[in-house]
């Protein structure tokens, strides 16, 4: 197991999202899903975690429906929105833009400027 | 945030997922967990126990959920309410002397604000009211005194073409009768020039206004009804247009009815029915026929500029009537005589305002006291993790839900304050103001609610949160503590006392002057008597024919007088016409013998019967009253009152003196002069000053002259009775009616029976003061009451408080006078601070009342209320001190 990697304040959400974007998921799938993409690196506050949830399903942009789990268990599936669907896009290009810009900043050498 | 994604937050925070949903939820992902660690080889127990350490309770994920929501903020003020709610109700005797204390102040202030709302923001239902002015002629070397001045339809006409002037209404009031049915019954007509319907644009409740067309064809015979006249008469009946109404033994249809809000005219007196003006050369006989002009200036006009354009034509005008030039006129907007009215309002709303301070500063005074009782549990609060604005946001919302309860027994009671000023004083008010609660009022109301409720709560709010009171938790104070410095409470207690002061002491000002103007010699006796009027039926050919001539009509109304004279109990009989003290007739131009050619000197012209002086008992000072031939006669005599006397004939003895009215001639065919009216008459006598132009102004110069000069088609009567006169009234009836058997009196308009103390209290000025000296007497009574109450419950408060430290003194053989000194010392130093400083605040504010009053504070009533106030402030804090030394020093040191 490689170092566990520390969230920055808001990327919670980001991820949740493009977690619920591959295909509809429940509460406990979707931190499964993330643990599982990440490498297992990423450690989540559980605390935090239902605070995203419940967050981005009061803005519209993921919605909940009750149906049946893989091990024939009623569990709340989550699934993306048009507009959360839209906010992942925007997200996305926001945060690759940021970390081009910022790993650029960070990759220049003293003769380079 | 987009609209869509601010609509789905609202709808989401109206309608939140169910309690149990959320937790099924939460239940599925923590048992989800539970199995993958039972899985990863935990024990059932540890994973159990792992995965709430991990995940946290189910319970708790509701509170999670609305937090993640925004929901958080309300449940928490939901609760803060609640537990405020339940304090109250813990306390009832608190609450209710707290949420009293607020009710007073907000529903008096709701009250004023809703009066100012109706008289002076919008009194008028007319459009464009602000631009409608009444026009005055002003004497030049009298500016003081004004006079109303008609015009003829074509002088109207000029007028309409001016610049300035965007409409013109012309107006002309008349005493008609209702025909047709068993007996005529009297009202008030105004006739109104046909662009009556544009110039006010207020939309008639039924059918139409009076329009153009209605002048085709010499007038159309229709009438408008006024809204009170419609509910008495027609009982509000909905299918009233196009009925007719007999009016003077002709049919009127009716076209219309107006609004409630609609009280034409300010001016002359309501009507009860509205006519078409060019009815008056046609149906009512009067060839030329004269208006008072109401006049509505283009939009951006000033009344200057007005003045200015509008009098050369008026100038060009009145030449043609007589050579007056020293005169100018003076426009006025229409809302002008009730502006002493607004600022006697002002001056109401600004001690309602001192009322609600009072009340907020009460409250403040109550949750601190009672604040001193809840540290314990505000410590606990504290300890336990609340945060200072945490606390602080629940002491507020408790002062809120004081506030709001408050308010909400203050609007409804001020639903009936309001009307109180307009029963105290009815003709101090446009007509046409009512009172609405509406939408402006009941957000003025709120809002001073929850600034109240943050303006009294806060002071205790950030005392009592104060982290420091997280040391009274270890134990409550026990034993001899000496009390800590109140320096808060000091403060409110001597503000609330000096406001109190202030208030007690303009009611005080507001009651010697009115008292001083209820002992302002009047020059007349008005008690016991009542006026009387009669209109002889001009429209009843047969009846009218006899009474064609002075002789007969002389004879006729003396004959009543004579009737009413023998009934058994009435002393004296006068007759009148309009010179009913404290106002008096018409102002007329006048020529003394002996005067250049100047300008002609004006006077209040009054036509009475000579035993006028002996009914009213204005003394006779030089020469004597005209006898009954001379009554009958009418020409050659005139008697002045002393005023005119001085101005006009001050160089020589009066007289002797001869004088002259030009003006006094018929001007239509219902009246009668005497042959010689405008000839020179001698003045015999000259009689004291009897109050003519309102209680509280100087007497003018007036000329009494016999009645019988210009007869007119109605008279009055001034009964002078022994006791209640109005109880003479059936007897007075049957002996007009032993005369003339259809003979009404008088019932409406102007001409109807009261009583001549009832004019002195119908009075503007003496209505308005005695309305000031009501309500100021009921506003200081109850800002003593509040700052009573608030002194008693600080003594009263930190008695109880201090017990035991009293125990231990009067144990230790403290002299008994000395605790009660150490129970009261803090309430009566800030009392004694108040007072002190509203003294001298209040000799200050003085200067500045003196303008709005028009009087200043006198010494004698700004002591007078400090001393009540002071003797208030001993009792307050005695009573409760007494307690401290009343209980036996054993059970004091047991209370603990």
């Amino acid at each position: 197991m490689t170092k566990p990697v520390e969230l920055p304040q808001g990327t919670l959400e980001m991820l949740i999202l493009k977690a619920v974007s591959l295909g509809p998921l429940h509460g406990y799938g979707i931190l499964l899903r993330i643990q599982q993409i990440s490498g297992e690196r990423l450690e989540i506050l559980q605390g935090s975690f239902y605070t995203a949830i419940y967050r981005l399903e009061s803005r519209g942009w993921i919605k909940g429906e009750w149906s049946v789990s893989e091990n024939n268990r009623r569990a709340r599936f989550y699934s993306l929105t048009a507009a959360g669907t839209r906010q992942l896009k925007a997200e996305t290009a926001k945060w690759i833009d940021m970390a081009a810009v910022v790993a650029g900043i960070l990759g220049k050498k003293a003769d380079e400027i | 945030m987009s609209l869509l994604a601010a609509i789905r937050k609202l709808w989401h925070s109206v309608v939140p997922r169910s309690h149990g949903d959320v937790e099924e939820e939460f239940r599925s992902t923590l048992d989800a967990y539970q199995e993958d660690l039972v899985r990863q080889g935990l024990s059932e127990e540890e994973a159990r126990r792992k995965a709430r350490i991990d995940l946290g309770q189910p319970t708790a994920q509701n509170e999670t959920y609305r937090a993640a929501i925004g929901l958080r903020l309300f449940d928490e003020l939901g609760g803060d309410i609640h537990y405020g709610l339940r304090a109250l109700r813990r306390n009832p005797g608190f609450a209710a002397v707290a949420v009293l204390s607020l009710a007073l102040g907000i529903g008096a202030t709701t009250a004023m604000f809703s009066l100012i709302y109706a008289v002076l923001l919008h009194p008028f239902p007319y459009a464009g009211a602000d631009r409608i002015m009444n026009a005055h002629v002003i004497d030049a070397q009298h500016p003081d005194q004004f006079s109303w001045f008609t015009l003829s339809e074509a002088e109207l006409d000029d007028l309409r073409l001016a610049a300035p002037v965007d409409s013109a209404l012309g107006f002309n009031n008349s005493h008609l009768e209702i025909t047709g049915g068993a007996l005529p019954e009297d009202i008030w007509g105004i006739y109104v020039t046909e662009n009556a319907g544009a110039f006010f644009g207020v939309r008639p409740l039924l059918g139409r206004n009076i329009e153009p067309s209605d002048a085709d064809n010499g007038g159309h015979s229709v009438v408008v009804l006024n809204y009170r006249f419609w509910r008495s008469y027609f009982g509000g009946d909905p299918h009233v247009i196009g009925r007719t109404l007999d009016i003077d033994h002709a049919p009127y249809t009716i076209i219309g009815v107006m609004p409630r809000s609609f009280a034409f005219s300010d001016t002359t007196g309501v009507g009860d029915v509205y006519l078409p003006a060019s009815l008056m050369r046609a149906v009512a006989n009067v060839p030329a026929p004269s208006y008072l002009p109401w006049i509505k200036l283009r939009p951006q006009v000033t009344v200057a500029a007005a003045n200015a354009a509008l009098e050369p034509i008026l100038r060009e005008i009145k030449k043609q009537h007589s050579g007056v030039s020293a005169w100018h006129l003076g426009l006025q907007p229409i809302i002008v005589p009730y502006e002493e009215t607004g600022r006697t309002l002002t001056l109401l709303l600004a001690g309602v305002v001192l009322l609600l301070i009072i009340g907020c500063a009460n409250c403040s005074i109550l949750l601190l006291a009672r604040g001193r009782t809840r540290q314990h549990e505000l410590a606990i609060r504290s300890a336990i993790g609340a945060s200072r604005w945490r606390i602080v946001r629940q002491l507020l919302v408790e002062a809120v839900v004081i506030s709001c309860t408050g308010a909400v027994l203050g609007v409804a009671a001020s639903y009936w304050l309001a009307r109180l000023p307009l029963l105290l004083s009815p003709d101090s008010f446009p007509a046409e103001s009512f009172i609405r609660i509406n939408t402006s009022i009941l957000v003025f109301s709120v809002a001073l609610a929850l600034l109240c409720g943050i303006l009294f709560g806060l002071v205790p709010a950030l005392r009592l949160s104060r982290r420091d009171s997280a040391h009274m938790l270890p134990g409550r104070q026990i034993g001899v503590v000496a009390a800590p410095a109140k320096h808060r409470w000091s403060v409110l207690i001597a503000t609330q006392v000096a406001l109190t002061l202030l208030l007690m002491a303009t009611a005080g000002t507001a009651i010697r002057s009115f008292l001083q103007l209820m002992q302002m010699p009047l020059g007349y006796d008005p008690s016991n008597v009542m006026k009387i009027g009669i209109s002889l039926h001009v429209h009843d050919p047969g009846e009218w024919g006899r009474l064609q001539t002075r002789e007969a009509r002389t004879a006729y109304i003396e004959q009543i007088r004579e009737k009413i004279a023998s009934i058994p109990g009435v002393s004296t009989v006068a007759v009148s016409l309009y010179a009913t003290p404290p106002d008096a007739d018409v102002q007329s131009s006048f020529i003394v013998d002996g005067s250049g050619d100047g300008e002609p000197p004006q006077a209040r012209v009054m036509l009475v019967g000579q035993r006028y002086f002996a009914a009213l008992r204005i003394p006779l000072l030089h020469g004597r009253i005209w006898n009954t031939d001379e009554n009958t006669r009418g020409d050659f005599i005139a008697v002045v009152n002393r005023a005119f006397a001085t101005r006009y004939l001050s160089s020589s003895n009066a007289l002797n003196r001869q004088l002259r009215i030009p003006g006094l001639t018929s001007k239509n065919h219902y009246q009668v002069a005497s042959s010689q009216s405008t000839a020179w008459r001698q003045i015999i006598g000259v009689v004291g000053d009897a109050r003519n132009d309102g209680v509280d102004r100087p007497v003018v110069p007036a000329i009494y002259l016999p009645y019988t000069a210009v007869m007119q088609p109605y008279a009055q009567f001034l009964v002078r009775t022994q006791g209640d006169p109005l109880t003479y009234l059936h007897s007075i009836r049957a002996a007009i009616a032993s005369v003339a058997s259809d003979q009404q009196i008088s019932t409406s308009g102007f001409n109807r029976t009261f009583t001549l103390n009832e004019a002195i209290e119908r009075d503007a000025q003496y209505s308005r003061q005695r309305l000031f000296s009501i309500l100021f007497s009921v506003f200081s009574a109850m800002a003593l009451a509040l700052a009573l109450v608030g002194i008693f419950s600080v003594v009263a408060y930190s008695v109880a408080q201090r017990t035991t430290e009293f125990g231990v003194r009067l144990a230790l053989g403290a002299p008994r006078a000395h605790v009660l000194w150490v129970a009261a010392r803090i309430a009566l130093v800030s009392a004694a601070a108040g007072i002190v400083t509203g003294l001298a605040s209040d000799s200050f504010l003085g200067a500045v009342l003196a303008h709005w009053m028009q009087s200043a504070f006198a010494a004698v009533s700004l002591f007078a209320a400090a001393a009540l106030l002071a003797l208030g402030a001993l009792l307050a804090c005695l009573l409760p001190a007494c307690h401290a030394i009343a209980v036996p020093p054993a059970e004091a040191l047991r209370y603990e």
